[in-house]
């Protein structure tokens, strides 16, 4: 039997109740050596442990090249053959640098070191030695046998032995692991429900002794293969046999499960990904820019270095050893000082404060993110909260957003808004739900709200008994549904497997058709406050091809009644030959259809007796048939039941997106960033929220996986992408090819790229053509590894919004996650980056916060390289004058301090208050986004330029008071203190002309750096401070010598000017350049209030909704409603092929369907 | 209550909402074309000071390192010739005004060279005995003389041991005699330097304090007695020592070494001619240096500078330009139909 399980891949043996067994294969780990099989139940996201901590956060910190080379420098500096400059100016920032850094990192580390504990800490009932006791997550092993009770969520992998319910089924919400929230079940083998439930079951549960063999742990979340081997037998295992980490148990009083997989092996923590330090793009082109100076330090200090040599050879041919300038020893080794003295003397050129100055501006940048009351959710009194703070520039460059649907884009709430009634409109979606004035339904006792309606009219009929249609409507609503009720506090709650019919169930009861309970027969249902049963014939669920359900109920007083609600093409089509109010209804459909309504048709059919008895028969026949043959005659027979329909009504149902979705995306995809939607929910509902939160336009080609798989397998995708859009443009619309076409995916498709990575970069150079991307039934794992496409295939930033567990992974993966702290666990906001109350915030998060952090980190990171090279390169041309002798050009204390003290405060508060335009403005004008996307201030090229600026300012600092020097009575430290002057007042004025918006604090850090440095020239140039120390202020007077000198001033204005010009000159040009520009930007940005507006006008053309679940009309302009007939067909189409494809999904299975087909 | 609710809120300030009054400055060709043109002319205006009050300075610069065999001091320019003296003669055209300050200039010395910058001894040079006993290893190889059962050397290091050692007289032919042009050698130190800077030891008479101590090696005479004339200007606050250590900026330089503000020269050399008597001492041609002597007034922007002149007058009109072309740039895009 061994040998047979290891053949099929089934390794991995779980027996149950055998701690002992499973103890000993236990996973264990020290430092980095793992052993054993078995992961135990405990969670553990933290990076560091208290021994590893400061070797790994040295580590971290010294992979980046300035904080080592740093480091090499201070060791440098303490030869005092070659130190041209104390050590103690290199240590203090360097100090700062790493205890900051390592006191955030492990900061971060404690919070998700909690969260984990949280997490491990939650209770179950285990059972340990014939009894459940009370445990803790982290208690549970492989093997263990676990009691869960109802609205636990489970803590492992379990296979089920057996529940309360009949047939030990379980429902299970799986929310958190795929986005769908319509409840799934799951159920034990018949053999261990048979065995396990027929005696007292903790007993027989300690005695049970299978053992499982399964699969290795593995990623998949919709597929488990193992075998039971019990009492001699051997049972097959499926996904239906398993409970996943992560679902919660619904319906079902308890269940008991044999855990299979535990802690790190369970599904969906294989899923999750690993925890990466995201890095910013920005940071990275940085890194590269300083291996870049590293390197020209090196190779300009080696050139030095060999002009030294060939200096000292030529002054000792001259002089002999002991001429006055100390030349000893040989040339080479006079070099080979040299050349490390200089690259201590140019290691200022190296920005190492800027690290230090990067976190704390990212640190302000994530506190004014907080602090934003329009990022403020009053409702939950949560704040937006920037959980990673190091990410913020990249908020304004993102240009792919990938959303998660469930939770993030829609409430998960489906209100029933309207009804059409025999033609009759009830219910205004013009209103916003929570503006409606609710009725007074204080007669229903069974009445507990949530019904978004106000149509009093409607309800005097109904308690009128005028209208019988109208009672028929909310009969049909309270049979006609799969919904299971369950009695709480003398009210019935509603459990249904799609949250439509828990609205449309719900709005019976409100309205005074009361379904109280169901059993195999028959339905107990409350007709305003009279209690009715009525005997159920027939249930004919719902599929994706039927697109309908019906019930055929007998009344109480005798009469059969088939009820029958669905897709209203469906419908339409099968109703009796002159029914009224036909056009009315279909024009409600309309109406409801441009409202963004999902719509259902209400059908009801008198059946004679003898039709009853005559189906009954072929239903008895069937049962004994093969089931292919029973399938097409069921199929048949159907048909002939829902025949010659009465139309009796309209629903509409309202998807309620979160708030100002629509806006938002209109916004985001002005701004040019490509939103797209990945779910695990199932490609309709996708589709249809696509629509309705504006992300496709009714006019907008989805494009399909047979049509993309032919484009990707084409010699030539491009052309045949553009064949394709050009096809749909000559049917339907002459409108610009632009971003029209959309792309939309399931799961399974997606993975064949697993198999063809070379469609990758083909498919992501066609996705960045299209309007959008939808990824439907895609699992957690998928998401991320769409991300990861998207990441290596466009140079763009990604960003990951999500809410769930199953986006925990995307969250991880792409450059920036955001998670919305919503109804469900808060998985996704623990790894999120940025966490966020409501979607629509992301414009506010991007549009003003990103656009603003990526400006000021942008100048921040220019205007830093600019003065730290600026002002260090000098030292190379001084050394062409001075023998290549490594002679600094600065007293010490000007060099410690010009980062500090003399430029620091002004950069910072460009980097803390910089605005080009204010918060409303950024909004109204996305288009401003775009220089986020393009790069435009942050490019190789911008970054060059800096540095070439750079060189230019270093050259003028020293050879323009060169020439006034050159041959006259000034000496070195008066020299020294006219460049210090002139490369102050030039890193001055350059950030005079960099700040746009010049608050007091701007203005107070301009002056107190200019102040500063007259006042600490004049300190370290003191007597005082010579007297205690004369060998560090040996500049004693030369301050003051220089500055009652006009000619030192003189010098100093005219170097500064000379060195600030280019930029002034580019300044210039670019206001006189720019002036029509602006007007332009001005003109064209008027555009999107326009196109917001468009939305409350709503569309006018009916789509066909799907039945159930799904089902809402897109939205369409007024103008397009001609198109009805052209369009219909290719509608239709799609639905079909959809259909199918969700019925190999396998999706619909009703409960009660499946207990009807048991008993 | 509903406050306690609302704990998390953020507060409604101008800082946290970031809505601090600010302003921004608008620019606008109106400001930037008539801005630059008004920094041009400015600078111009600064160029042309500069320019003419620099033509204004009289110098006289004599070359006396003696390259030429016609030279002078071609004799002396030998290493091996000790104690020579060499004549220059010159004529004066007309007054050369006062206050007249004399300097000697060095060209191709890199007093700027950092080991040798560093090779002294702070401590020492301040006045603190036991680095009289034992010079800081800064100095280094001018801190003891090893010829001399190395005794350490008071002042140590290079700056010290290579003190120009060039001396001067001038004086005026007045009727075929010579007329002494008397100099005035004090106050021609920074005060920070004589003040505080450098203090001789506590010590009286001053001899004793370098007891144990020898003179540097190229020095002829030690330290007490760089000036006979004067026992205050001895030691490590002798002016001419004090204006030597003051390190020169770039390799080629001047140093004050006299002023002429006494007697009949009191308003300047008047014309005629003069004769320069120079006690050759200082080797300069062994590294390709030069020697010369300068004689020069001063303005209020101290010796004559024509570089800075020119290149504010550079500037200034390459401002004055550029707001032109800035103009035609504008007048191009705001008009661009009437092209």
């Amino acid at each position: 039997m061994d040998k047979g399980s290891l053949e099929s891949g089934l390794t991995w043996e779980v027996r149950a109740n055998s701690r002992q067994y499973h103890n000993h294969k236990q996973k264990k780990s020290v430092l980095c050596f793992h052993w054993g099989r078995y992961a135990d139940n405990v969670i553990r996201s933290n990076k560091y442990s208290p021994l590893t901590f400061l070797p790994l956060t040295l580590f971290e910190q010294f992979q980046r090249v300035a904080n080592l080379y740093f480091l090499l420098m201070m060791v440098l500096q303490c030869v005092p053959a070659i130190s041209a400059i104390p050590w103690y100016i290199t240590i203090i920032p360097l100090l700062i640098v790493l205890s900051v850094r390592g006191a955030k990192d492990l900061a971060n580390d404690m919070a998700r070191r909690r969260s984990d504990a949280e997490i491990n800490s939650r209770p179950c009932d285990v059972l340990i030695s014939k009894s459940f006791s009370k445990g803790q997550w982290r208690d549970v092993r492989v093997g263990d046998v676990l009691r869960i009770h109802k609205d636990q969520i489970i803590p492992a992998d379990l296979l089920i032995l057996c529940s309360s319910e009949p047939h030990s089924l379980c429902y299970v919400e799986t929310a958190d692991i795929d986005g769908e929230t319509n409840l799934k079940f799951r159920q034990a083998l018949g053999a261990t429900h048979n065995e396990l439930t027929s005696h007292p079951s903790e007993e027989m549960l300690a005695a049970f002794d299978g053992v499982a063999l399964c699969e290795e742990p593995n990623n998949r979340l919709y597929t488990f293969r193992g075998q039971l081997h019990w009492r001699g037998e051997c049972f097959l295992l499926e996904n239906e046999h398993i409970l996943l980490r992560g679902t919660v148990l619904r319906n079902t009083e308890f269940a008991y499960g044999l855990a299979i997989y535990t802690g790190a092996d369970t599904k969906i923590m294989r899923n999750c990904g690993k925890l990466r330090v995201k890095r910013t793009q920005m940071e990275r082109v940085f890194n590269r820019v300083v291996m870049g100076i590293v390197l020209s330090v090196l190779l300009t200090a080696l050139l030095l270095a060999i002009g030294a040599g060939v200096f000292s050879s030529w002054v000792m041919s001259h002089t002999g050893p002991l001429s006055p300038l100390v030349v000893n020893g040989n040339p080479v080794y006079t070099g080979f000082l040299i050349f490390w003295s200089y690259i201590i003397l140019l290691s200022p050129a190296m920005p190492i404060a800027l690290y230090i100055s990067f976190e704390v501006i990212h640190t302000v940048h994530s506190l004014f993110i907080g602090w934003d009351r329009e990022m403020y959710w009053q409702p939950a009194d949560r704040p937006a909260q920037a959980r990673n703070t190091s990410l913020n520039e990249e908020l304004g460059q993102v240009g792919y957003l990938l959303s998660d649907k469930t939770g993030t884009l829609t409430q998960n709430r489906l209100l029933f808004r309207q009804c059409c009634i025999a033609g009759e409109i009830y219910g205004d979606a013009t209103v916003q739900a929570e503006d409606i004035e609710p009725m007074d339904l204080s007669w229903n006792p069974f009445s507990c709200g949530g019904l978004f309606m106000s149509a009093p009219d409607l309800l005097e009929k109904l308690r009128g008994q005028q209208c019988p249609l109208s009672r028929q409507f909310f009969k049909a609503l309270s049979l006609c549904h799969t919904v299971m009720a369950e009695w709480k506090e003398e009210a019935p709650v509603y459990q249904a497997a799609s949250p439509d019919e828990e609205a449309l169930v719900g709005a019976a009861r409100e309205l005074g058709w009361v379904f109280l309970s169901r059993t195999r027969d028959f339905i107990d249902v409350s007709e305003l406050g009279v209690p009715r049963q009525y005997q159920l014939l027939a249930l004919v669920d719902f599929t994706s091809k039927r697109r309908r359900m019906s019930v055929l109920v007998r009344e109480p007083e005798g009469g059969l009644k088939l009820y029958c609600k669905g897709a209203d093409i469906v419908i339409l089509e099968r109703l009796h030959k002159d029914c009224p109010y036909q056009e009315r209804m279909e024009r409600a459909l309309e109406l409801f259809a441009q409202a963004c309504l999902r719509t259902l048709c209400v059908a009801v059919r008198s059946v004679p007796e003898a039709l009853w008895e005559q189906w009954s028969k072929t239903l008895a026949q069937s049962a004994a048939m093969a089931t292919a043959e029973r399938d097409a005659l069921l199929e048949k027979l159907y048909d002939q039941m829902e025949m010659e329909l009465q139309l009796i009504g309209v629903t509409a149902i309202e998807d309620r997106l979160q708030e100002g979705v629509p806006e938002t995306i209109a916004l985001l995809q002005q701004a040019g960033l490509k939103v797209w939607v990945l779910t695990g929910d199932k490609k309709e509902t996708a589709v249809n929220i696509g629509y309705s939160c504006k992300l496709l336009d009714p006019e907008t080609r989805l494009l399909e996986w047979q049509e993309l798989r032919q484009i990707l397998q084409s010699p030539d995708p491009g052309v045949s992408f553009f064949k394709a859009r050009q096809m749909e443009l000559w049917a339907v619309d002459k409108q610009p090819a632009g971003a029209k076409t959309a792309v939309v995916l399931t799961g399974p498709e997606l993975a064949e790229f697993d198999q063809r990575p070379e469609w990758g970069a083909t498919f992501m150079s066609l996705a960045e053509q299209c309007q959008s991307v939808l990824c439907c039934r895609v699992t957690p794992g998928q998401k991320a590894d769409i991300v990861t496409l998207v990441r290596k295939h466009t140079r763009s930033v990604t960003m990951s919004i999500g809410d769930g567990a199953n986006d925990v992974n995307m969250i991880k993966t792409a450059h920036v996650g955001v998670g919305l702290a919503g109804v469900e666990g808060g998985q996704a906001v623990q790894n999120a980056d940025y966490a966020l109350s409501q979607f629509r915030f992301l414009q506010r998060l991007l549009l003003v916060h990103g656009h603003w952090s990526y400006r000021r980190i942008s100048f921040f990171l220019l205007y830093f390289l600019f003065k730290t090279c600026g002002f260090a390169l000098v030292h190379i041309w001084f050394g062409f004058f001075n023998g290549y002798s490594g002679q600094s050009l600065y007293e010490p204390w000007f060099i410690a301090l010009y980062t500090v003290f003399y430029t620091a405060f002004p950069i910072m508060c460009v980097a803390f208050f910089e605005q080009d335009v204010n918060a409303d403005s950024s909004l109204k004008w996305p288009e401003l986004y775009k220089s986020g996307q393009r790069q435009e201030l942050s490019s190789p090229l911008m970054l060059s330029l800096s540095l070439l600026y750079a060189i230019y300012t270093s050259l003028v600092l020293f050879f323009i008071p060169l020439g006034v020097f050159y041959d006259t009575a000034y000496d070195q430290q008066v020299m020294a203190v006219t460049v210090a002057l002139a490369a102050t007042l030039t890193a001055t004025i350059e950030i005079v002309l960099m700040t746009r918006y010049w608050t007091k604090f701007n203005l107070a850090a301009v002056c107190v750096s200019v102040v500063l440095f007259f006042i600490c020239s004049k300190i370290t140039n003191s007597t005082i401070l010579f007297q205690k120390s004369p060998i560090d202020y040996y500049f004693i007077g030369a301050s003051d010598k220089a500055f009652i000198d006009p000619l030192i001033w003189l010098t100093a204005l005219l170097t500064t000017w000379m060195a600030v010009l280019p930029s002034v000159t580019a300044l210039a040009l670019n206001v006189i350049l720019t002036m029509h520009d602006k007007h332009k930007v001005h003109s064209v940005s008027r555009q999107p209030v326009e196109l917001r507006s468009k939305f409350t006008r709503g569309a006018s053309h009916r789509r066909s909704s799907y039945a159930l679940s799904q089902g809402s009309g897109p939205g369409r302009l007024i103008t397009s409603a001609s198109r009805i007939p052209s369009t219909v067909p290719t509608v239709d189409e799609k639905v079909t092929e959809e259909g199918e494809h969700s019925v190999t999904g396998g999706v619909y299975i009703s409960p009660i369907g499946d207990i009807r087909s048991h008993g | 209550m509903v406050k306690q609710e609302l704990a998390n809120r953020p507060d409604n300030t101008a800082f946290t909402q970031q809505r601090l009054p600010a302003w921004q400055p608008m620019l606008s060709a109106g400001i930037i074309i008539p801005g630059f043109v008004l920094i041009g002319l400015a600078f111009i205006g600064i160029g042309v000071a500069l320019f003419v009050t620099s033509r204004s300075i009289q110098v006289l610069e004599i070359d006396y390192t003696g390259v030429e065999t016609s030279h002078p001091c071609f004799t002396c320019s030998d290493p091996d010739v000790k104690k020579c003296v060499c004549q220059l003669d010159f004529t004066i055209d007309s007054l050369f005004k006062g206050p007249v300050f004399f300097y000697y200039g060095l060209n191709n010395y890199f007093q700027n060279y950092r080991k040798y910058g560093a090779s002294k001894d702070d401590d020492q040079l301040s006045g603190d005995l036991s680095n009289f006993k034992s010079p800081s290893d800064t100095c280094s190889p001018y801190e003891y003389d090893s010829n001399n059962n190395d005794k350490p050397i008071a002042p140590c290091g290079s700056i010290a041991n290579s003190m120009f050692n060039d001396t001067f007289k001038l004086y005026q032919k007045v009727n075929g005699s010579k007329k002494l042009v008397p100099f005035d050698g004090k106050g021609i130190a920074w005060w920070t330097d004589y003040n505080v800077k450098y203090r001789n030891p506590d010590v009286s008479p001053l001899k004793n304090a370098f007891n144990g101590t020898v003179k540097p090696l190229f020095w002829p005479k030690p330290a007490y007695e760089l000036d006979p004339s004067d026992p205050a200007n001895n030691g490590f606050i002798n002016q001419d020592f004090l204006v030597w250590m003051r390190r020169a900026a770039l390799p080629d330089f001047r140093k004050l070494y006299r002023r002429i503000t006494e007697g009949d020269y009191r308003l300047g050399l008047p014309a005629g001619d003069y004769n320069l008597e120079i006690a050759y001492n200082y080797p300069v041609l062994s590294f390709d240096g030069r020697k010369k002597v300068v004689f020069s007034n001063v303005s209020w922007m101290g010796g004559k500078n024509e570089f800075l002149g020119i290149a504010y007058l550079v500037i200034g009109s390459m401002c004055v330009f550029m707001s032109l072309v800035m103009l035609i740039v504008y007048a191009k895009f705001k008009f661009p139909e009437e092209d």
